[in-house]
């Protein structure tokens, strides 16, 4: 305490409290800032004596942009772009600025905590690290540990659920997961990217990138790239619209900062971009503008698809009365398409899954993008390259008394019908609405949550609060006092992204580099990074989860038999992989570069020849590679696939139900009854989901969220801006103020995601604006599992 | 001695709110719906939906624009304004006053009141933080994604900002007022 107080005395020096609005009261002191409340202080000039400069990544979004912390007398007061990364190329938006907030914000987790109140309550009592490991294996009296719980389903590991969120660390938290042995790890992926990823991969072979600096002609269809900053695309990109080199046009249901760099905007019918991409390859097929020479040599059954299109008369007509998209545009942006080919790029995108045809539009957008020959080519999608690291030892034991992925279609057993194939991140809507509905095969009572937010990031909050209440025993890691915190039983503070060094990461593509996060200052309170926290929670149970296994494992029983108990324990331990510190583990990751791990400690970032070819050539520009080096080319073309070439008719998943070919359904078309609205959510470039909700920087150029609702409409329903709207739909209700304007079509209404939480420890998000996740129906994708979220209407009444 | 300027190549603004945040934790600036050095200003868009007009929805970064004949200095009684040795508009927080007739001066609306010191203040071009330092970029510029920004010094011909505004046309925000702004928006 002694410390932190002293940290706060300087920030408090600087600059006086500067809080508006009330501060709630928390429930219960451990979230409190009493001490602190009266020298709060916000933002703190820079000063002009000594400072540390430490390269650091950026943890506000999932980019991993490089910065630059800059520390005085042991606080960070201003993070900088490090120019040095060509994936980041020289910038931090408005999140990677406002990470010192995240390292400051007051209502930070700071202690273990074990509940003492009801689940949900929110009611917790701080405890040592040694308690709350305890807690977790034995229990309290107020919930059951592990042990009790592994004892009564006799050693089904799988009676645990672990679920992530995407971060750098994320993959030290999944080799505790793998090495405790159950089979439900969920992460992101199908509430996110995981059908545009897959879509693309089983066509192309791999998720490419798209190569925004060279390309001529660009479709953005649901990307909103002004917005939902990637790097470096959304750099490379706006640099270039507005008749600068890149023409852009972008399709999206509503008017987004995209669209106001677009030179033409198409408002599409939410869920029918299918049709838009099939009439655009019936025009390419039919007035034979595609690249021959590349469809020739690296396409599979072409001509069963192009007769595919022909039969199902996917016209520009047809998809006019699908789309609202005019015959005439589709032409048009066929004909301009193929013309700019293969310097046109229809860009991938890499959000959540819109609607349920998601799967065969990605493939759709694979296979036009490839009949222009723009793969593996400068100015299309690109493959790039990837600098290898090496790995690290992990123990990944079998458990006879595991119980399988909980999808199991091997013959005569029960299997479910959630989706078609289950990938590596699970399908978190179908899983948990399983679990509710009691449709599991084997009860599933632990969670372990390691910076992630189900409450606030899957559909139907409802449902995922009726999840969290049924099981025994939550534990989560996380940095803030979230909507899913306040379920947990056990809460162990993680340290925020400046307090750590995490696992070195290389990024693949054009110009490939290797980064690293380097700790910019020491941990605050009591709060540790997660492979320390895993390091003393393995050490306390992996011996006690052996002996468990021991009683009731048979193959393990035989085992000792034949081995003795040491040997075979080394295969159980769990402490293997968090045994050594995560600089050691670096260490050996990168070296097979010489001179590789200084560099990355010095500058953060590491390429071979870095020193040779890292130029400045302007104040704002820097050049990583020479031209000639860009890996634009790494396969001549050739798609990834195991066949190398680009698959249009997979005849594998049509065995599982799934259309081989992208196919147009009845089903998928748009309508909204009278009186409801299609409810749309999206993103803006001043917040990440739920995650920087707190973030006292970045509620201070956006309070809240509004709803978008069409101003003419909005009139006649008498609705003002800032009148507060009461949302509803068979999910449920959230409340949020009106934004009236001719933004978005009359049948339809938008807010952006992450706000609304509830947790009242959250002194900043707590219940500003409304929760979109409140709202959404739990729709599933069918092939992935991913949850569909503009398949939802609402109604909207002024309270 | 200089003469500082800036270039800003506007049509690379996507309205991030980048520069407002860096320029905030850079220069310890107050939260709060008006108080901001450096903004993004964004029209309503204009038309009825679908048939909106796409060139009505340009974002125009501003701030105070460091004129070189600047009302704001011409009526401040106490001297507080004033141009620093690198033509930098500044406020004197000891001698301001706060009887804010600089604030009704300003034709650019580039000025807030700091509830701390109770002044005026404004952008600085990051003179007592950055360039305080020996810095040669200002935070606007250093943290922007799309690099809409181009800070240096007007004086001498060789710098990056002389050299794109003899290249490039560009124009100032209210020419006809005469207060010969230094911040130039490129076409």
């Amino acid at each position: 305490m002694a410390v932190e107080v002293s940290r706060r005395r300087f920030l408090q020096g600087s600059v006086a409290m500067t809080v508006l609005g009330g501060m709630s009261m928390a429930p219960s002191n451990l979230f409190s800032n009493e001490k602190e409340k009266g020298e709060l202080s916000i933002t703190t000039k820079t000063g002009t004596g000594k400072a540390v400069l430490v390269p650091t990544l950026c943890e506000m979004c999932v980019n991993k942009c490089a910065a630059i912390a800059r520390v005085e007398d042991g606080v960070v007061t201003k993070l900088n772009p490090n120019p040095m990364f060509p994936k980041s190329r020289n910038m931090l938006c408005p999140r990677g600025n406002a990470g010192i907030q995240a390292l400051y914000d007051p209502d930070r987790l700071k202690y273990p905590m074990i509940r003492i109140g009801e689940k949900g309550e929110g009611k917790f009592k701080r405890v040592t690290w040694d308690e709350a490991y305890d807690a977790i294996w034995n229990g309290t009296d107020k919930f059951k540990g592990m042990k009790q719980i592994l004892e009564e389903e006799k050693d089904n590991r799988s009676t645990f659920v672990f679920c992530a969120g995407e971060g750098m660390a994320e993959h030290t938290f999944k080799n505790f997961y793998t090495g405790f042995g159950s089979s439900n790890w969920l992460n992101h992926a199908s509430l996110c990217l995981r059908t545009v990823v897959s879509g693309y991969g089983v066509t192309l072979g791999t998720y490419p990138q798209a190569d925004l600096e060279n390309a001529e002609y660009i479709i953005m269809a649901g990307a909103n790239r002004a917005e939902a900053i990637v790097t470096p695309d959304t750099m490379d990109f706006f640099k270039r619209t507005k008749g600068r080199g890149a023409k852009l046009i972008c399709i999206d249901p509503r008017f987004t900062n995209t669209a106001a760099k677009a030179d033409k905007w198409l408002p599409i019918k939410p869920g029918t971009d299918l049709a838009f991409v099939l009439a655009l390859t019936y025009v390419v097929l039919n007035e034979e503008l595609y690249d021959k020479a590349y469809v020739e040599k690296y396409f599979k059954s072409f001509d069963v698809y192009k007769n595919h299109i022909y039969a199902e008369g996917y016209t520009p007509e047809w998809a006019e009365k699908i789309t609202g998209i005019a015959a005439k545009d589709i032409y048009e942006i066929a004909r301009d398409f193929m013309a700019y080919a293969p310097k046109a790029v229809y860009y991938p995108g890499r959000r959540s899954t819109f609607a349920k045809n998601d799967f065969q539009l990605r493939r759709a957008m694979a296979i036009f993008q490839a009949l222009g020959g723009g793969i593996d080519t400068k100015g299309g999608l690109i493959f790039g390259k990837k600098l290898p690291l090496k790995g690290h030892e992990t123990v990944a034991p079998m458990y006879a008394q595991a119980e399988g992925v909980d999808v199991d279609r091997t013959k005569g057993k029960p299997g479910y019908a959630d989706c078609a194939i289950v990938s590596g991140g699970g399908g978190w809507v179908p899983f948990r609405n399983r679990v509710l509905e009691g449709r599991s095969l084997y009860p599933v009572r632990g969670l372990f949550v390691y910076k992630h937010n189900p409450m606030m990031n899957m559909p139907n909050t409802a449902k995922t609060a009726k999840f969290l209440k049924g099981l025994d025993l939550i534990v989560t890691i996380d940095t803030m006092p979230s909507d899913t915190v306040m379920y947990a039983d056990v809460v162990l503070p993680e340290c925020t992204y400046l307090e750590r060094t995490d696992p070195v990461k290389t990024f693949g593509g054009a110009e490939p580099a290797i980064a690293v996060r380097n700790k910019v200052i020491d941990p605050m309170f009591e709060t540790k990074p997660v492979i320390e926290i895993l390091r003393g929670l393995t050490e306390k149970i992996s011996k006690p989860l052996f002996e468990i296994t021991k009683k009731y494992d048979e193959d393990v029983q035989d085992e000792i038999a034949d081995r003795g108990e040491e040997d075979v324990y080394k295969e159980y331990d769990l402490t293997i992989p968090f045994k050594q510190s995560q600089e050691e583990l670096n260490e050996h990751a990168v070296s097979g570069y010489p001179g590789a791990y200084e560099a990355l400690k010095e500058h953060g970032v590491f390429y071979p020849k870095i020193e040779e070819y890292f130029k400045q050539v302007s104040v704002n520009e820097h050049v990583y590679y020479p031209e000639e080096k860009k890996a634009y080319s790494v396969q001549g073309g050739a798609p990834k696939t195991p066949s190398g070439k680009v698959e249009c008719n997979l005849r594998s998943i049509a065995k599982k139900g799934v259309d081989p070919m992208p196919t147009w359904r009845k089903e998928y078309e748009y309508t909204v009854p009278e009186g409801k609205f299609r409810m749309l959510t999206g993103r803006h470039a001043q917040f990440t989901q739920s995650g920087t909700a707190n973030n006292a920087m970045l509620h201070d150029l956006i309070h809240e969220n509004y709803i978008w609702i069409n101003k003419r409409v909005a009139k006649k329903m008498g609705i003002r801006f800032g009148d507060l709207i009461e949302v509803s739909s068979r999910a449920g209700k959230t409340r949020i103020k009106a934004y009236p304007t001719e933004k978005i079509a009359p049948d339809q209404v938008f807010f952006i995601h992450g706000f609304g939480e509830e947790s009242e420890a959250l002194t900043w998000a707590y219940r500003s604006g409304g929760n979109d996740n409140a709202v959404i129906e739990d729709a599933v994708e069918p092939v992935y599992g991913g949850a569909a979220m503009h398949e939802t209407n609402v109604e909207i009444r002024k309270v | 001695m200089a003469r500082y300027g800036m270039a800003l190549d506007y049509k690379n603004c996507i309205n991030c709110k980048a520069c407002e945040v860096a320029c905030k934790e850079e220069n310890g600036v107050l939260l709060g719906a008006d108080k901001h050095r450096i903004w993004v200003g964004v029209k309503e868009i204009e038309g009825e939906f679908p048939l909106l007009s796409i060139a009505s929805n340009t974002f125009m970064p501003s701030q105070c624009q460091h004129c070189d004949n600047a009302p704001c200095e011409e009526v401040c009684p106490t001297h507080a304004t004033y141009y620093d040795e690198n033509g930098v508009v500044r406020v004197d927080s000891d001698k301001c006053i706060l009887c804010s007739y600089c604030m009704n001066a300003c034709p650019y609306d580039a000025r807030y009141v700091d509830d701390r010191t109770v002044t005026v203040d404004k952008c600085n071009f990051c003179s007592d933080t950055r360039l305080a330092r020996g810095e040669v970029t200002t935070a606007c510029q250093a943290t922007c994604p799309t690099k809409v920004r181009i800070f240096g010094d007007l004086d001498d011909p060789n710098s990056e900002i002389s050299q794109v505004l003899r290249e490039r046309e560009h124009f100032t925000l209210k020419t006809h007022l005469g207060t010969k702004p230094k911040l130039f928006y490129l076409i």
